[in-house]
């Protein structure tokens, strides 16, 4: 029996003090009570005004004790579960507990075929959501693309839709509005059960993204509202550019976007109290040449620690960035950023570090990226489970066995514990020279691209009850029918 | 080149605006006439900036002050060459389409542009396609250019060019237009006259469609 012994088995990483955080927290809650937002949406107005806040026309300033009140009921630990009942694919949130998935929305993608970019498909929502599904760090998926070739306004519809088939890891889901965001509501349903089974075991998280500076816009509160009112779990993310749409400092960045974010937050937990809320969002930096918002820049790493720790200290969990590159191609400069923003994410703690598999500044998906990635968080997850201490792990026993002028390689205690201790790669390659050249001298490329190409030709399917399949279908046809009418 | 020519082109490489006013009537009381004082005093200092710009030496801060100091001198001037019939580079009505909100690529494009010695008419962000065929009729801008950053509301430029088209409008003006989701292949498919990648090479294109 031991007394008031104190453990850190994990590696730890705090960056600000208490002291400073309190600091960016107060920030938050001045900027929310003395300039306030403008909230381009009647109804939320209604809701905040009806709660305490100050409405002067759209400007909307909020009294701190009710963002605190916010900020008490929204959980800090819930989970989002796989829609096939299997417990590995639950996403269980909560401290000390690091998850990532890709981003939504880009224009372009790299073909898993030919390795081109070009515009993102259809047909490229099956190949994600299954390189999602088999690879094992990667927890929950977005579909890396907005679909080109199907009408605009239910591109997110049918991203769903193909996700939803293809992998049964909980999806985060990007919408246009209040439609698709009720179509994709009516599937997920459908699958679980009813609403009341989705509320009990929620498989999707609502995605939705207010614009800075301090602007809660129209469509994103229709879908915030929307999320609330049927208990769906929410990322509130705004995606601010130091130097450009926000403070170009990291602390001044950071007090706006949690104030962007928390307004939201406010909204959702006075509709629905005790909504499980992932406060965002993306903070990087304008590159002041190529005038882009910076996805590979040491900056958004350190940001998006400093949000992650201010999030914790509010009882929050964060929608965190990693695994994403400006780079253009499969490159050192892909890995470069791409690795050390995973470890950093991964570091922090940022509960769901989304936008694996970015390229070129989030305007092309890669699966590559996204395999790649997945080794790299691999080899972050090591590291950060850390050294467990304990009277067998410090093996004194072994050491008695084996004593001076021995060799573990047989003992018990090896054999105990080298599955569990070591990190197997998938990727990264430590055979000797000799075997290098006889495997046919493969680049790091060359072995990424055949894992996906080896997950997609043996990735089973789990189906889809044929009752969700058959709403799928009604779904579609019915919203192509209203995408018409919107259009005569 | 007189000195004060050539203090204006270090003022405007240095971004000093709010001396501008006093420097640009100073220069014309000595005597130097509105077209000199752009070419050779304004121009020589941005097209510095431009190559530093390129170069990398120079960033986007630094280039909007620049920018801002040859507004503040051409406001002055620009009348007074309008009267002795000298043509300026020409006017540009600008804004973010209907529903999209995002305004600071369209905002980098107008001061740009207007360091490449154009005239904004800045209409905002969340404009009506009724609003720019409105704009056009009433400045008759050389160039009308057009920016989102949504998939969404890119094709609102497409019924933007089609309000004008019905207007009658269209031949009047170029139409550029920009944005992050926004490609060479959309601007032809609408039948816009230009695309730009960036806010830099915007004001490039302005030029060459203008030229």
């Amino acid at each position: 029996m031991r007394t008031n012994y104190r453990a850190n088995s994990g590696v730890r990483f705090r960056m600000l003090s208490d002291d400073q955080l309190q600091e960016l927290f107060d920030g938050v809650l001045h900027v929310l009570e003395y300039i306030g937002l403008e909230v381009k949406h009647e109804h939320a107005r209604e809701v905040l005004k009806a709660a305490g806040a100050w409405v002067d026309g759209d400007r909307v300033r909020l009294p701190s004790h009710m963002v605190k009140d916010a900020l008490a009921k929204a959980p800090r630990s819930f989970t989002v579960f796989a829609r096939d009942g299997n417990p590995e694919h639950d996403i269980h949130i909560g401290p000390g507990r690091a998850h990532f998935g890709p981003g939504p929305t880009c224009v372009y993608f790299i073909d898993v075929e030919t390795m081109e970019r070009r515009p993102y498909q259809l047909s490229d929502v099956p190949n994600v959501a299954k390189v999602v599904d088999s690879l094992p760090n990667i927890d929950f998926c977005e579909s890396l693309g907005s679909v080109d070739n199907v009408p605009y306004d239910l591109s997110a519809l049918y991203e769903f839709a193909e996700m939803f088939r293809h992998t049964t890891k909980p999806i985060v889901a990007w919408s246009f509005d209040y439609y698709d965001s009720n179509a994709i509501h009516r599937i997920a349903v459908e699958e679980a059960g009813g609403q009341d089974a989705f509320e009990k075991r929620p498989t999707y998280i609502h995605y939705c993204e207010p614009l800075s500076p301090l602007i809660s816009t129209t469509d994103s509160l229709n879908k915030l509202v929307f999320a609330a009112e049927h208990r769906i779990p929410l990322v509130f993310t705004p995606c601010p550019l130091a130097g450009g749409t926000a403070p170009v400092t990291p602390a001044g960045i950071i007090i706006q976007a949690a104030a962007e974010s928390w307004m939201g937050l406010t909204i959702a937990q006075n509709i629905q109290p005790g909504l499980p809320f992932i406060m965002g969002g993306v903070l990087s930096v304008m590159d002041m040449s190529a005038m882009i918002l910076s996805y590979g820049a040491p900056e958004l790493s350190l940001m998006m620690a400093g949000i992650t720790e201010l999030a914790h200290f509010a009882g929050l969990p964060l929608w965190q960035t990693g695994g994403c590159t400006d780079s253009k191609t499969f490159d050192e400069q892909a890995i470069t950023e791409g690795s050390l923003s995973v470890f950093f994410s991964a570091l922090s703690g940022g509960d769901l570090c989304h936008d694996v598999g970015y390229t070129e500044s989030g305007m092309t998906g890669s699966v590559f990226q996204l395999t790649a990635m997945d080794e790299a968080i691999g080899y972050a997850r090591r590291i950060t489970r850390g050294i467990e201490v304990n009277e067998d792990t410090l093996a004194v026993d072994a050491i008695h066995r084996v004593g001076p002028n021995g060799h573990y390689l047989k003992d018990k205690h090896t054999l105990r514990y080298y599955k569990s201790e070591y990190w197997l790669p998938n990727l990264i390659d430590r055979t000797s020279y000799e075997d290098w050249v006889l495997n046919g001298e493969n680049s790091f490329k060359d072995r990424t691209n055949a894992r996906v190409k080896n997950i997609l030709a043996n990735y089973e399917q789990v189906p889809l009850k044929p009752e969700t399949e058959k709403l799928i279908d009604e779904v579609l046809a019915e919203a192509e029918e209203w995408v018409k009418q919107q259009e005569a | 080149m007189s000195e004060i020519l050539s203090a204006m082109s270090t003022m405007v490489i240095e971004g000093n605006f709010p001396d501008m006013v006093d420097i640009t009537k100073q220069a014309l009381e000595e005597g130097l006439n509105p077209e000199q004082i752009l070419n050779n005093g304004l121009m020589p200092g941005m097209d510095h900036v431009g190559v530093e710009f390129k170069a990398g030496n120079m960033f986007v801060p630094e280039v909007l002050r620049s920018a801002k100091a040859m507004q503040v001198s051409m406001d002055i001037l620009r009348p007074l060459l309008a009267e002795t019939g000298i043509e300026t580079a020409g006017k540009i009505v600008i804004g973010t389409v209907k529903g999209d909100l995002h305004d600071i690529g369209k905002n980098l494009v107008g001061m740009m542009c207007e360091g490449a010695g154009f005239e904004i008419i800045d209409l905002g962000k969340n404009i009506e396609p009724e609003a720019f065929v409105e704009a056009v009729k009433e400045h008759k801008p050389n160039i009308l250019g057009m920016s989102a950053l949504l998939t969404t509301t890119m094709r609102t430029m497409e019924r933007t060019i089609k309000a004008l088209e019905e207007a009658g409008v269209r031949d009047m003006v170029k139409i550029m237009i920009g944005g992050a989701p926004v490609t060479q292949d959309f601007a032809n498919q609408i039948g816009a006259d230009g695309y730009a990648a960036n806010a830099a090479s915007a004001s490039d294109m302005a030029r060459q469609l203008t030229a």
